[in-house]
């Protein structure tokens, strides 16, 4: 009786199993093209560690079926016309075709009759990804903002949770504007964040405990803005800019955003002092980044003169925009001394070409060989200008290239290094032009950059409805423990002044 | 067993009661007692019903259908899982779920307005099990639907700035929730542990009822209480039956501590926790806002408006009172003629509150009137309603008219035949300050061919407001013209899913596979011509839409469109600019040749030409007789009454209706407009 109960319980499990896996169609017509799937995961490398990626099928089919052929296996699924994979078959497929591929053959049944279209391959590296990532969750917005959350996602699943909501202390006239998360060495014991306006000072995690700062000394523009932490010390560059906001009247970048003054601060964490770093004439330094052995700080600076005395500069500033070219430069630093010193170009982007090029966010590798950087012709707010690019410099050869199998159309930019060097994730307006993704590309031995895909998300048509950018993508190596409502906590705090050292 | 106790005991105590009464009272008196029986207090309930549909729908579709339009239009709502998880994202975000989904309704206010009163409805009768009244006091039990009547039409300009997801029906749709709730624990509080158990699942329902769980518990605690009360009471009145607490009532729980005490108080325990308890898992909420989830809140920037908030107010707290309502068989005697007065007073009170609280401003109703028309193009309606304006017309109707008659083609010679004076929006009850890029600037830009300053103002509301599909459908205009196809399908794709622009998006999603195809596509037409000759420049609006335009065309000029042209000379004459008018008036001139000269344009030359001779001679020109003669008329009068002493306020009014509509007119007369 018991085994008669047993066997009864297998055979509906099986059959619902068997449901999850329909038939691959036998009279298939072949088409001699790749099927239409968003999002694109065709060709692509990924990691052996990240959760399926599932897809739907743009083929105005009724139903779908897709077979995934690895060594060892077949796997086939379709849900109408989405493509949803079974999370414990899917690891077990990375598993088996880790430095092998995973073939995947589509069917779509279209007015009737079902299509084969021609098979792709989906490449899984021997290279692990970091497992979480953070990032901004945000309206493509111009000057307004309300409702701002810090999210993480873990990628070997779809877990995603908010690591700070800005709703959780104030709105409306005492509302936050929250941004600029950043990690040391990919961790989450040292991070900070930012929070202007209501409640406003920098949230500054050092060894697992949480400080309220506020970085704005009387010697300096403003609080610190763009950050980079200190691979060893408990010191965090900071740029200290001045920005302001104006609208195209036609050109589909739509915004610019300016400096029209930024410096570089230094922020010694356990001593809660602010120094200078750089502080040059009609130079507008900005994006400070550390090389990973802490001995050199890159950044980007343009040179800029006010020509023009009998207006504001935030007016010659926008009647000047194009003029604006961002270099990218090095100083050397001795963290023992803490003495920055031999200022030096290392890519002189307004000299390339008749017109220049503007250099923005350098980001080093792990290795210490290469240095991404975005580039567009102009200014240093690349999210909103659909001609920048992810470039790349070879610190040892000083090549610089674009990442053409990164780039595409429209703007890349806010590029980042897992801590293994083997993934580089981006944040593009690849989709529509308007609404920013992370990206994430395999970056081999060799130095090559892979076809990038989309961060995966459980429902394929999640980044459709999802009316919200993803901003400053970060990659981390343990996800924040720290609760959400410990920080807001925090934030209701006043911050504790940062002293000015001479 | 209590059950079998109930069955033989209650008849008892009733014909105890009954026995006493006859030995007390002579028969024929008895006889012309005023009794409402079951059926004459069902009778009343259907009054008071009939009453309340009623009201309901005169108010909401006779007097603010345009008002329930607008409320579909800044709502949003698709059917794909991601928007209900977002909903999710904060207690009660079920009810905004369910509410934003209701207000789509409103596309077509009658029938939005039918769900709602039948939801109404529904709650008014629900109530009636739920806490076990009277159908004879259904007036009170009607009070709260009154709330709702009232705070859906006492909003005003709310409507643009409501920040609820699902605001308009949310009310309705919570209090429905809570009374379901109620009515449910009704069903199980007669079994022993039966209140704890269905309190305590009420309580679970906070995560998806926010606020109006609480509401339940709150109204579940004021039934015990009441319970306990009426129990202390029958007890006090019948001493013999102490002995036995279940002689007095059908339920004994209520006559032991657990009833006194511990059943009024859990709830409460359970309000002042689950909040406390869920918190933890929300990581948005405020710990001082944990307790009014899904309690409107009409805040803006610095302002806190307290008068919308009166009717949520009294809706949560009138059911409070339900459950001491008077019970027993027959109501009589004078209890039965204070039911009638109530019954009567409420209906009276309701219309009256109702009345008092509308949001009656004439230019309110009449925007949104325009702004609709304008949204379909249908310029005839937009142009009939601002011809009906019994006062001055806001600023935004003054930009509506003008759209309406650039695409007419008649600006030249119609622009001042309608009131140019600009009202500043009446708030009413509070000092919202209403700015016309939160309300018409999208659709405004959008006509002016400014589609990145329209798409600007859709994002930037959509942030502080949320998404709706009004701005959604803006968005997906502006990059359709712009030929951003792969957003705009991205919109049109979401814009499918909705119940009532579905057919919209489905029209235009064509152009986003082949971008030729918007040619065909007349309703593009004017603004892809407008955008597609002006240059492009970096600037901003600081918020004013009004000013931006002014400053903007009239500061342009443009000979290779003849549309933007006439577009530049129009703001040069509302700028009343002599220096900008004359190079974009000889540039029209140029563009029109062997075109009759529009009456507004002649109007102005013939007027600078008088004022400035030095500048342009006009000798030569070949103005109409009309014209010149109004002109002459114009000067005469306006000099002849101000001889006589009057104000030039004063003037300006006597010549109104002689001469408003002439460019003379609004050169000299139209001052102080308040540009928002």
């Amino acid at each position: 009786m018991k085994l008669k109960n047993i066997i009864s319980i297998l055979t509906l499990a099986a059959a619902i199993v068997a449901c999850d896996h329909p038939t691959v169609p036998s009279d298939a017509q072949q088409e001699s093209r790749l099927p239409h799937i968003y999002p694109d995961y065709t060709e692509v490398t990924i990691p052996f560690n990240i959760c399926p990626l599932n897809f739907a099928v743009q083929e105005g089919a009724d139903e779908v079926v897709a077979k995934f052929t690895y060594e060892g296996g077949e796997h086939t699924y379709g849900k109408k016309q989405k493509v949803m994979i079974d999370e414990k078959e899917w690891q077990d497929m990375l598993k088996a075709a880790k430095g092998k591929s995973i073939q995947v053959d589509v069917y779509a049944k279209v007015e009737g009759t079902w299509k084969a279209y021609k098979p792709f391959n989906i490449y899984v590296a021997e290279d692990s990804i970091d497992p979480y990532i953070s990032y901004r969750v945000i309206q493509p917005s111009y000057v307004a903002y309300e409702r701002l959350s810090i999210n993480q996602r873990n990628l070997t699943n779809f877990e995603e949770r908010e690591i700070y909501n800005n709703m959780s202390v104030s709105t409306e006239s005492t509302g936050q504007c929250i941004n600029c998360h950043s990690y040391k060495n990919y961790k989450t014991d040292n991070m900070l964040f930012h929070m202007r306006q209501g409640f406003g000072g920098t949230m500054i995690v050092a060894d697992g405990k949480l400080n309220k700062v506020d970085l704005k000394t009387d010697q300096t523009i403003s609080a610190g803005v763009y950050p980079a932490w200190h691979p060893t010390k408990q010191l965090i560059a900071f740029s200290t800019n001045k920005t302001g906001q104006s609208f195209h009247t036609k050109d589909l970048n739509k915004i610019e955003v300016q400096d029209t003054q930024s410096d570089l601060i230094l922020y010694d964490v356990e001593k809660n002092e602010v120094s200078i770093i750089s502080q040059m004439d009609n130079e507008l330094e900005v994006f400070p980044t550390w090389s990973p052995d802490g001995k050199k700080l890159y950044f980007c600076s343009a040179h800029f003169e006010y020509q023009n005395d009998s207006i504001a500069k935030e007016t010659e500033m926008i009647q000047r925009y194009t003029e604006v070219k961002y270099n990218l430069y090095s100083l050397d630093f001795d963290p023992e001394t803490k003495k920055f010193s031999n200022l030096d170009t290392v890519y002189n982007a307004a000299a390339v070409d008749s017109i220049g090029k503007s250099v923005t966010l350098p980001r080093v590798s792990p290795d210490g060989r290469y240095i991404l950087f975005a580039q567009a012709e102009f200014g240093c707010f690349h999210v909103w200008h659909a001609d920048a690019d992810i470039y790349m410099m070879d610190l040892k050869t000083k090549e610089v290239k674009p990442l053409d199998a990164i780039n595409s159309p429209r703007s890349e930019s806010y590029p980042s290094w897992s801590s293994n060097g083997r993934w580089i994730m981006v944040d593009t307006r690849r989709d529509d032009g308007n609404y920013t993704r992370p990206y994430i590309a395999y970056f081999d031995k060799k130095g090559k950059a892979h076809k990038a895909f989309i961060v995966p998300q459980e429902d394929p048509n999640f980044y459709t409805f999802f009316l919200r950018s993803f901003n400053r993508p970060e990659f981390m190596v343990e996800p924040v423990t720290i609760e959400a409502q410990e920080f807001a906590r925090k934030a209701k705090e006043d911050p504790v002044k940062a002293k000015f050292a001479e | 067993m209590g059950t079998k106790h109930r069955k033989k005991i209650a008849p008892t105590v009733a014909k105890q009661s009954t026995t006493a009464t006859n030995t007390s009272q002579p028969r024929t008196q008895e006889k012309k007692t005023f009794t409402i029986n079951t059926w004459v207090g069902m009778g009343i309930a259907l009054i008071v019903t009939f009453f309340i549909v009623a009201i309901s729908l005169y108010y909401l579709i006779e007097r603010n259908s345009d008002v329930l339009w607008m409320a579909q239009e800044k709502e949003y709502f698709t059917s794909n899982a991601l928007y209900l998880k977002q909903c999710m994202h904060q207690p009660g975000g079920f009810i905004g779920w369910v509410a934003a989904f209701l207000t789509q309704f409103f596309y077509h206010p009658k029938w939005g307005a039918c769900i709602m009163v039948a939801i109404w409805v529904a709650s008014m009768w629900m109530s009636k099990f739920a806490f076990k009244v009277k159908a004879a006091w259904m007036a009170i039990l009607a009070i709260p639907v009154v709330c709702l009547l009232v705070s859906m039409v006492d909003n005003g300009y709310w409507v643009y700035y409501t920040k609820q997801t699902g605001f308009w029906f949310y009310g309705t749709v919570g209090y429905f929730m809570a009374i379901l709730m109620m009515l449910f624990h009704s069903f199980f509080d007669r079994k022993r542990f039966g209140s704890i158990i269905t309190t305590t699942l009420v309580a679970f329902t906070y995560p998806i009822g926010g606020w109006y769980t609480l509401l339940a518990l709150a109204y579940i605690s004021a039934r015990n209480l009441a319970k306990s009360i009426r129990l202390a009471i029958e007890a006090h009145k019948h001493p013999h039956a102490k002995s036995d607490p279940m002689v007095v009532d059908d339920q004994p729980q209520y006559g032991s501590w657990y009833g006194k005490i511990l059943m009024p108080l859990y709830p409460w325990l359970l309000i002042l926790l689950v909040p406390l308890v869920c918190r933890r898992f929300y990581a948005g909420i405020r710990l001082e806002d944990a307790w009014i989830l899904g309690f409107p809140a009409f805040e803006n920037d610095l302002l806190v408006s307290q008068h919308p908030v009166v009717p949520f107010m009294f809706l949560a707290a009138i059911p409070l009172l339900f459950p001491f309502l008077p019970k027993g068989k027959d109501i009589k005697g004078f209890k039965a003629v204070l039911v009638c007065l109530v019954t009567i007073a409420m209906m009276v009170c309701s219309y009256m509150w109702v009345d008092k609280n509308e949001f009656k401003n004439y230019n309110y109703h009449a925007e949104i009137r325009m702004y609709k028309a304008a949204e379909e193009q249908d310029w005839d309606k937009v142009l009939d309603e601002m011809g009906g304006i019994p006062g001055d017309a806001s600023r935004e109707m003054v930009l509506l008219k003008n759209v309406a008659l650039l695409n007419t083609g008649e600006i030249g010679n119609k622009m001042f035949h309608y009131n140019n004076m600009g009202e500043p929006p009446v708030n009413g009850f509070d000092t919202l300050n209403v700015h016309m890029v939160q309300t018409a600037a999208p659709l405004l830009y959008y006509y002016h061919g400014k589609t990145n300053f329209a798409s600007r103002w859709c994002i930037e509301n959509s942030v502080e407001f949320g998404y709706d599909f009004g701005n959604l459908k803006m968005l997906a205009r502006c990059a359709l013209v712009n030929g951003e196809m792969d957003v705009a399908k991205k919109y049109l794709n979401i814009l499918k899913t909705s119940l009532f622009y579905d057919e919209w998006a489905e029209k235009l999603l064509p152009i986003t596979d082949k971008p030729e195809l918007i040619k065909e596509y007349h309703e593009f037409d004017a603004v892809r011509e407008l955008r597609d000759h002006m240059g492009t420049v970096l600037d901003g609006d600081n918020g004013l839409c009004e000013m931006y335009l002014l400053n903007y065309f009239s500061n342009t000029m443009n000979k290779d469109d003849k549309l933007l042209q006439e577009l530049t000379l129009d703001y040069a004459l509302i700028q009343k600019d002599i220096q900008l008018f004359w190079p974009r008036f000889f540039l029209y001139a140029e563009l029109h040749q062997g075109e009759a000269m529009p009456t507004h344009y002649q109007e102005a030359a013939y007027l600078y030409g008088h004022l400035e001779p030095q500048n342009v001679n006009i000798s030569n020109m070949p103005f109409d007789k009309t014209v010149k003669e109004r002109y002459e008329g114009f000067q005469q009068l306006s000099q002849s009454l101000l001889n006589s002493g009057m104000q030039t306020k004063d003037v300006g009014e006597a010549m109104k209706s002689s001469y408003g509509d002439t460019f003379y007119w609004f050169y000299f007369f139209c001052r102080d407009v308040h540009s928002y």
